[in-house]
């Protein structure tokens, strides 16, 4: 049996990245199942999903605890120790980062390969949902799964012109993966960081959900509230002396309301370097 | 016949859509929600020709759907955890009217998100048959047999088939769809429709009215239909494997590798899947362990228990519920139909995945070892928080 985990965000398709692997596997003859990690999950949050694959009907139930193979979706949760945590020795991690194989600063007895699929996503689907878009270089990598049963599995998902776009993106992370290699760094470092954070954003430091992070012009600013009164996270707080807006960014996680609302585009979205 | 890899709530819109059904209504929450997204969607493609109503709340959907199958049309609802709870009124009159409709329970623990079995372990007192369900394809299957056995003129009963929330609910498998001209030809359109005359003027209606009579009448014979619900899904399980080629024990258990098994574990839902990769590792070590799968709580399976007692030694009784104050329901139900033997195997309690605790397969491990332990007169402990 082969056990595998997905580390994503909500709303980067984590879970329908499992269901189409699950369904590939199926398609090339071989029982598979597909679990969601259900908790306080929503945009943005980071979330787990696993599968199992196996040549007779998956019986257990319990969630995926030392997986063969680790998938991260998030360019920022990739920085994490955690995700090849309980990762079985000699396993395989794969990466969306823009780094090389050779950069990545996981330790411990694994493979590594990255695919920047988030630029990849943003160039094929426009938006940076990145589970099919690092799908092809899942295939590439593990050899689990032929290219042609993902796409098979992706048009019975997703039918249309979205699916051929999904297909456009499969095809460039195929070719774009790097690696496998033995990861460099063979001491595991310490685990610092817990990937996941309970209960809602307010009281949290969510600053690492952002794939964009606003950015406020005074000059434009008019001092009209808008943003203010629209971010769901309370994470815009208010100047009464300069009368204008200030991002507490522990609190905020991306989603670009404000910037989406100011009547006088005073907000901007800058994509965050990783 | 098709294959899809589908989540557990589509498995159940499925067997909805391959049943036909009428009437359905169902008022969303999580984790039953995707059911009411699917049979919209099916009904928004016009995938056949039903009805759907949205209601403002569990209890119309409950009084929809009892309302539709007065008429002898085919319904269908389904809810979770506290839906299940502001659902109970209606369903006490669907039971007392003795209308065939089936409900979808996706389970979600009555103090909070997560799966276990207190939504429909709380509606014991409402006069439906309740079964619990393993998997995706058993869920399709279950409640295709769920017609089946409701609309059987012998009994004429709601069913209620419950599976686990999020961990199979949200769940992605393998499933076989049967042929649509199979379903039709072996479940025909619902010709269980009920007399609605006032029992004074008809007596063979369950309707009864406020005029007098034997107060406990209807008591008695609605106990006797949901008893008579045994013999009726054990003749449905046959039909069913004759055209499908699948069964499931015979309805009311499903033994796994019992054959040299000296101790038995009781389980039902999802964990009993776990349990059954828990038995395959134990057996590999010579444990003489296996499972006895649960499927109909209501009506109890005693007389199966009553023969396999025969030939165990001990039965290891994992609970997914507790009624606090007074246990786990399976566990009482189990010594309950025990008490008339005259030799008894050993009975332990185990309290698990209760608020949606994970139960792993080295869980049931630790099961098998303490039954086995205790079945050989070994000092061990009754219940066990797992």
């Amino acid at each position: 049996m082969i056990e595998i985990r997905l580390h994503g965000r909500g709303g980067q398709g984590a879970v329908t990245a499992s269901r189409i692997i699950a369904t590939a596997a199926y398609e090339e003859g071989k029982y598979s199942q597909a679990i969601p990690m259900y908790g306080t999950e929503r945009r943005g949050a980071p979330l787990t999903a696993f599968v199992r694959i196996d040549d007779v009907r998956v019986r257990e139930r319990e969630l995926v605890h030392s997986p063969d193979i680790s998938v991260v979706l998030d360019p920022l949760i990739a920085k994490e120790q955690a995700v090849v945590d309980q990762l079985k020795p000699g396993g395989l991690v794969l990466l969306n980062t823009a780094y090389a194989p050779e950069e990545v600063k996981l330790g411990g007895d694994f493979k590594v390969a990255t695919v920047d699929a988030t630029t990849i996503a943003l160039e094929t689907l426009g938006r940076p949902i990145t589970n099919t878009a690092i799908l092809g270089a899942f295939a590439k990598i593990t050899g689990l799964l032929k290219v042609e049963s993902i796409e098979k599995a992706i048009k019975k998902i997703f039918p249309g012109r979205l699916g051929d776009m999904n297909i456009a993106a499969i095809k460039r992370s195929y070719d774009e993966v790097k690696g496998p290699i033995q990861a460099l760094v063979k001491d595991a470092p310490e685990q610092k960081v817990d990937i996941h954070v309970g209960g809602y954003g307010v009281l949290k430091d969510v600053s690492s959900w952002r794939v964009f992070t606003p950015e406020i012009d005074e000059e434009k600013c008019i001092g009209c509230k808008t943003c203010w009164i629209f971010c769901p996270e309370t994470a815009i707080q208010w100047d009464e002396e300069k009368n204008k807006p200030w991002i507490r960014y522990e609190a905020c996680k991306g989603c670009g309301v404000c910037a989406n609302e100011c009547p006088v585009d005073a907000i901007e979205m800058v994509r965050v370097e990783v | 016949m098709s294959y899809e890899v589908m989540v557990g709530n589509k498995a159940a819109a499925t067997a909805v859509k391959l049943a036909k059904v009428q009437v359905a209504s169902a008022f969303p929450i999580t984790p039953q929600t995707t059911i009411t997204q699917y049979l919209s969607e099916m009904y928004a493609a016009g995938e056949w020709d039903f009805d759907f109503v949205n209601v403002e709340g569990e209890l119309t959907s409950q009084v929809v759907v009892q309302a539709a199958s007065r008429t002898g049309a085919r319904t269908f609802t389904c809810t979770s955890g506290p839906g299940l709870l502001y659902m109970h009124h209606p369903m006490v009159r669907t039971g007392g009217f003795r209308l065939p409709v089936v409900m979808a329970i996706v389970h979600r623990n009555t103090k909070g998100m997560q799966p276990d079995h207190s939504d429909l372990m709380s509606q014991q007192w409402t006069g439906w048959g309740h079964q619990y369900v393993e998997h995706a394809q058993e869920i399709l299957d279950s409640l295709l047999m769920a017609y089946k056995v409701a609309e059987d003129p012998r009994i004429r009963i709601p069913i209620a088939v419950g599976y686990d929330g999020y961990v199979l609910s949200y769940t992605a498998e393998p499933v076989e769809i049967p042929a649509q001209e199979a379903v039709d030809e072996w479940l025909p359109p619902n010709k269980a429709i009920p007399s609605i005359l006032p029992d004074e003027v008809d007596p063979s209606t369950f309707a009864r009215g406020w005029g007098g009579g034997d107060p406990q009448m209807p008591w008695k014979t609605h106990h006797e239909a949901v008893m008579k619900i045994e013999d009726v899904l054990k003749d449905t399980m046959d039909s069913f494997e004759k055209t499908f080629g699948r069964r499931y024990g015979n309805g009311m258990i499903e033994p796994y590798k019992m054959d040299d098994a000296e101790c038995a574990i009781i389980a039902m839902g999802t964990i009993a899947g776990t349990c059954k990769a828990a038995v395959d590792k134990m057996q590999a070590e010579g444990k003489k362990v296996g499972l006895i799968k649960l499927r109909s709580f209501i009506p109890f399976p005693v007389k199966d228990f009553q023969e396999w007692s025969k030939k165990l030694d001990g039965f290891a009784v994992v609970d997914r519920s507790i009624c606090p104050g007074k246990g786990g329901p399976v566990f009482g139900k189990l010594r309950a139909s025990l008490y008339d033997l005259e030799e008894r195997p050993v009975t332990l309690q185990f309290h698990a995945g209760l608020g949606g605790k994970e139960v792993r397969v080295h869980d049931f491990e630790m099961i098998g070892d303490k039954i086995l332990k205790a079945a050989k007169g070994g000092k061990v402990e009754q219940v066990t928080w797992v």
